[in-house]
């Protein structure tokens, strides 16, 4: 199976390509829906531009518009909420959350099509996403954020979070890992055991069984504790939700992580992810708190090792894949219906895929390779963990 | 390697199916899932496998139906 092909056809040329100009169409997260409620206006880069989001003092309601007046370009995430308007720090034009001119108190009246662009928002599992469509159409029937019973439950921990803003890389690349299988045990020191990707309409999973590696201590690996499994989907091109249960000194830990991002620009994007615990019985607040905490740090470190990958590599538009690889082209093949118009989304991009990984050679070689490190540990030749 | 048509016993969905080896499986269906008993009503994607479909896809290995790559090595 690792024998050569004997013909040779030179070294093979790596298409980086360019980043997509445009930006994809669905919902993205932005946060902690409680973060803009505080009553100021809040500036967010995102889509190539500024947008700000504000809530109305007096519905409540979190809006998103542009940051930037239409009357002179003033920035509205400098400006005030004033009632249920946005008023510009430059001349006091007043907006309301559906984008239209609420007011210019130094005016007679107001310009009758005096709108600035209002962003469709939703808030569900205690976040606060805005919809992106190039063409400027509503979500489809289906297409919506699946709500999470436990950010609402008092037998869960509350979410941790964490935003990092990744510049140098487009935003693609965290997507990828969704049929990385063999990056995970190289980069994230975990030990796949099973590993298969379903892609659906808008939804892309990865069901993933992962054991400890004996070579690594708690703060090496992701699942250090015991046999994990995970069912993680994006929904959508930006919205993952992971849910996860590790086995635990007899207990089943159930974890809910969001992996999340929005772009920038082209090549910058906005990474966010959070974790939600379920309390075991007998568990404090506190304790459940700490555990949250434990799987939000530990998601850290997986996403930083990702960030040193991705600062350090190039952008691949052919990879060269080995048999036991993922079915990363079919992932960008779904991927690309949120970058084209909808008249344009194939059934291809689409229709039911399953790829389920054959893992019996990736896992004779990791056990050999946890087993030699081990050895060499014990010889005391000050092999240290996480050595490849 | 080609992908190879395999029609439910179940559903009577046609599905293109390519094996590797005998743990690997890759399905590519070719129309919605509306009328498989297993996936349908459930979200897209939220269900890893159709175990109906997947008894059909092991027997046709065992009856030689369907190829496997690597079958010689």
């Amino acid at each position: 199976m690792s024998a050569r092909s004997t013909t040779d056809h030179g070294p093979r040329t790596i298409e980086a390509g360019a980043p997509p100009a445009r930006y994809a169409r669905g919902w993205h997260c932005l946060g902690p829906a409680e973060k803009f409620k505080d009553g100021a206006p809040h500036e967010i880069e995102a889509f190539g531009t500024k947008l700000v989001v504000f809530q109305a003092r007096d519905s409540g309601a979190l809006h998103v518009l542009n940051a930037f007046c239409p009357h002179m370009g003033g920035n509205l995430a400098h400006g005030t909420v004033k009632g249920d308007a946005l008023a510009c720090p430059f001349h006091d034009w007043r907006w309301g959350g559906d984008g239209k001119c609420a007011g210019i108190p130094y005016a007679h009246r107001v310009p009758p099509r005096a709108r600035t662009r209002a962003w469709r928002t939703l808030e569900e599992n205690r976040q606060l996403f805005v919809w992106h469509d190039p063409q400027g159409a509503p979500p489809p029937e289906g297409v919506t954020i699946p709500r999470i019973e436990g950010a609402f439950s008092d037998e869960w921990s509350d979410w941790t979070w964490h935003t990092v803003r990744i510049d140098g890389a487009n935003c693609r690349e965290i997507v990828d890992n969704v049929v990385d299988m063999a990056h995970f045990f190289y980069v994230h020191n975990a030990f796949p055991t099973y590993f298969k990707n379903v892609f659906e309409g808008h939804v892309a999973s990865q069901y993933m069984t992962s054991d400890p590696r004996a070579d690594m201590t708690a703060a090496d690996t992701l699942s250090a504790q015991g046999r994990l499994r995970s069912e993680a989907s994006y929904y959508g091109p930006s919205y993952m939700l992971d849910h996860l249960w590790t086995e635990t000194g007899g207990a089943t830990v159930e974890t809910v992580l969001v992996n999340c991002h929005y772009p920038v620009t082209p090549d910058s994007f906005v990474l966010q992810y959070g974790a939600l615990v379920r309390k075991l019985p007998g568990m404090s607040d506190e304790e459940a708190a700490q555990a949250a905490a434990q799987a939000a740090e530990g998601l850290a470190t997986g996403f930083e090792e990702d960030i040193a990958i991705w600062r350090a590599k190039t952008r691949i538009d052919n990879p060269l894949l080995c048999d036991q690889d993922g079915p990363v082209y079919q992932l960008r093949r779904w991927y690309e219906q949120f970058y084209v118009d909808v008249e344009d989304v194939r059934p291809e991009m689409t229709d039911r895929f399953e790829f389920e990984i054959d893992t019996e050679r990736a896992v004779a070689v990791w056990r050999a390779e946890v087993a030699a490190n081990l050895a060499r540990r014990g010889t005391g030749t000050a092999a240290g963990a996480g050595e490849k | 390697m080609v992908m190879q048509p395999v029609t439910c016993r179940t559903c009577a969905t046609e599905v293109l199916v390519e094996k590797r080896s005998l743990p690997h499986t890759t399905v590519q269906w070719t129309r919605a899932t509306s009328h498989c008993p297993e996936l349908a009503g459930h979200g897209p994607a939220r269900v890893a496998v159709c175990t109906r479909l997947r008894a059909t896809i092991e027997q046709a290995v065992r009856d030689g139906a369907l190829e496997v790559a690597g079958d010689d090595e």
